[in-house]
């Protein structure tokens, strides 16, 4: 055999759990900076929490509050997770980079969405915050391109009833917006991939428990779900994206059982098997990675439905009464329909295209991935 | 066994959800402050007098602090038999309560459905047959807006539109004030009149808009899977014109899964829509029941008016599956 020239290359002496730990230095450094991480959010969230007092600002006149903690970990995963994998794989990036790149509408929703994320996660940290813009003198102030006595370059968008800049609100309701729909996003499709591989691959009292679970949680539709637990205690936005989160991911649910059925069959899965792969590693390195093009172009189209959800409660006088949601805001500006139109229909604009731009890179990633379809 | 068995089964699963559902509601009353006793302890504190006391009469006149599986065994019993209890905010009971507003929001939701279908499945059936013309690009548009738009936006900006700009715009000479539609609903008119059936059209629109996407969406990937199938070659060898073997031989089989779609997306929208668009128009129907309860603090309504919506998924559930075995004979119900 040739391998008997070079012992250290033999097959028999290759040391599997360094295979396992990702076959050289480069993941492992990767793993150790994941970690980094985390345990430097942790040592941050527990200053903040322990030592700081509760109302005294975190960063600068900023005071992190439980949700933004939650997201930033969220985006910290999405780094590791998604960005980080993606790079290292170029080629196949640049493969699904040109499938999406035929599509020149997702192209520009993408362009809108990476700024519009930007200005939301940084901007309060540019822009005050809306209430400490209260001015009664200036409140109804038009829109600046409508002209007008009170129209002005430093509120370009109109003021509302209270004289807060439409810009500032605007500004924080993109971050709620982006806040609920990537942290119950990412709770959602965790939740619902590992319910999903495991019913599939598990099958028989495993796949038919969690199964009747599932069918339990979609005759209890989310909304009402959720105007109830309000109503019993309380909105806070924590609790929405908690709900959200964790009590729709059923879709997703299904599709990734229905995916992992199959894969289940396929002969990568039997070899791991016979090679005696433990059951939690055939779907963790298996099962998982092969639906995962499902569960991301899922996760996208779910993203919009999560916004629109918590705009719609915040609209109806269910959401966090601390947030500026951009629901909050249109239902602020519905009694002035007559006299200052643009309260209400500004900031819709803004939601009708984050949702509209989600939808079109959702579809288009889904394209890219599976041109099948 | 077979099909009889499986109906059983799924009417028994049924019942069985419905169980847990109603028990859901319960723990989440017991596991929650009472909303209706705080309101009561803070008007006992305004008054001077003692709140801890206050919440517990109010508690006990409810039979609120009597052993928990008796209030369980109660309260199950009460729903099971249909006393779901006095609503003090609609001052009569629950049940009739709810009786009286389904009324109003079914004029508004069952033409919305209706005009949804009709319009989502024949846009969506025509783009399917059409690929990559300009009536495809047209459907495809309506999809993206219909899904995309927020409800309620829309809903404000019709309203915006139509009953405040209509009322003094002037195109070409022609005053548009005629077109401007009442934007608040006003019960003094009858069912069945022009009236109402005019300031019906904005609700209906705003729903019908969310609905159609749908309805195009699933129809035209349906009618893409059969399009290129051997039983539509046929028809078109034989000299079957495009409507024809989209009427009598795609849409025929599309029925099936399309109907049971149509089902659940019909519930979803009744859910979410219902609050929406019954708080803007001022609709007394179920979802502004719903609102008003919980604004006025009235916990029995609250529990009546989210048990409702849970049932009728559950029973849509069940009509989708048993509408599925009876409909399409291809489907094996053996083992399940």
């Amino acid at each position: 055999m040739a391998t008997q020239d070079s012992p250290g290359e033999a097959f028999e002496n290759v040391d599997w759990d360094e295979v396992d730990a990702g076959g050289g230095g480069g993941l492992s450094g990767l793993l150790i900076a994941e970690v980094t991480a985390y345990v430097a959010l942790l040592a941050a969230f527990a200053y903040d929490y322990f030592v700081l007092a509760n109302e005294s600002p975190t960063i600068g006149s900023w005071n992190v509050k439980d949700v933004e903690w939650l997201f930033a970990l969220v985006l910290v995963l999405m780094f590791f997770h998604v960005v980080v994998p993606l790079v290292r794989n170029r080629r196949m990036t640049a493969y699904y980079w040109r499938q999406f790149r035929k599509n020149k509408v997702a192209i520009a929703s993408l362009v809108y969405l990476t700024v519009l994320f930007f200005i939301g996660t940084l901007g309060p940290l540019v822009w005050a915050g809306p209430n400490s813009t209260i001015d009664f003198a200036t409140a109804y102030a038009p829109p600046y391109f409508l002209g007008g006595d009170l129209a002005s370059t430093d509120h370009f968008f109109g003021t509302d009833a209270q004289g807060r800049h439409l810009w500032h609100l605007i500004v924080y309701g993109m971050r709620v917006s982006f806040e609920i729909g990537l942290i119950a996003t990412m709770l959602s499709i965790t939740i619902g991939t590992v319910v999903g591989a495991v019913a599939a691959y598990f099958g028989g009292y495993v796949d038919e428990v969690l199964m009747r679970y599932v069918d339990i949680q979609q005759t209890f539709p989310v909304f009402i779900l959720l105007v109830l637990l309000t109503y019993l205690y309380g909105a806070s936005l924590l609790l929405i994206i908690l709900l959200y989160g964790v009590f729709s991911w059923e879709g997703i649910g299904r599709l990734v059982r229905s995916e992992a059925l199959q894969r289940r069959e396929e002969a990568y899965v039997r070899a791991a098997n016979a090679a005696g792969a433990s059951r939690g590693w055939v779907i963790r390195r298996h099962i998982i990675p092969n639906v995962s093009g499902t569960v991301i172009t899922a996760a996208t189209l779910a993203i919009p439905t999560f916004i629109l959800g918590e705009a719609a409660l915040s609209f109806l006088g269910f959401g966090d009464p601390s947030t500026f949601s951009w629901g909050r805001t249109i239902n602020a500006g519905r009694s002035d329909l007559d006299s200052a139109w643009w309260i209400s229909t500004i900031p819709g604009l803004f939601l009708f295209f984050t949702v509209l731009a989600f939808n079109f890179v959702g579809d288009a990633l889904s394209d890219a991935i599976d041109p099948r379809r | 066994m077979g099909m009889k068995w499986y109906v059983a089964r799924r009417v028994a699963w049924a019942v069985v959800a419905t169980w847990i559902a109603v028990s859901i509601t319960f723990v989440l009353l017991v596991a929650a402050p009472n909303p209706g006793a705080e309101a009561a302890a803070q008007q006992c504190a305004a008054q001077g007098q003692d709140p801890e006391q206050c919440r517990e009469n109010y508690l006990r006149e409810r039979g609120l602090l009597r052993p928990l599986h008796v209030q369980y065994i109660d309260y199950m019993g009460g729903i099971a038999t249909l006393d779901w209890g006095y609503s003090f905010s609609q001052e009569k009971p629950v049940l009739e309560a709810i009786g009286d507003a389904w009324v109003y929001s079914a004029q508004y939701f069952i033409p919305a459905i209706l005009l949804s279908a009709l319009g989502g499945y024949s846009i969506g059936l025509y783009s399917a047959l059409n690929r990559y013309t300009v009536a495809d690009y047209f459907g495809s548009f309506i999809a993206y807006f219909g899904i995309s738009i927020p409800n309620f936006w829309f809903a404000i900006m019709l309203i915006l539109i139509v009953g405040v700009w209509f009322r003094d715009a002037v195109i070409f000479g022609f005053a548009l004030e005629p077109f401007s539609l009442r934007t608040f609903y006003s019960t003094d008119f009858p069912v069945f009149s022009v009236k109402n059936a005019k300031q019906l059209i904005l609700p209906i629109v705003v729903l019908s808009t969310a609905s159609v996407a749908g309805q195009m969406r699933y129809s035209r990937t349906q009618a893409l899977e059969y399009a290129n199938s051997d039983f539509v070659k046929t028809a078109r060898a034989k000299g079957a014109t495009g409507w024809r073997v989209l009427i009598r031989h795609i849409f025929r089989v599309a029925l099936v899964p399309l109907s049971t779609i149509l089902i659940a997306e019909a519930l979803a929208l009744l859910f979410a829509g219902s609050f929406i668009i019954e708080a803007i128009f001022q609709i007394p129907g179920l979802g502004r029941l719903t609102l008003d309860a919980i604004n006025q603090k009235d916990t029995p309504l609250v529990i009546g008016a989210t048990l409702i919506p849970v049932f009728i998924s559950i029973m849509g559930n069940l009509f989708q599956d048993l509408a599925y075995v009876l409909l399409d004979p291809r489907i094996d119900y053996g083992d399940r």
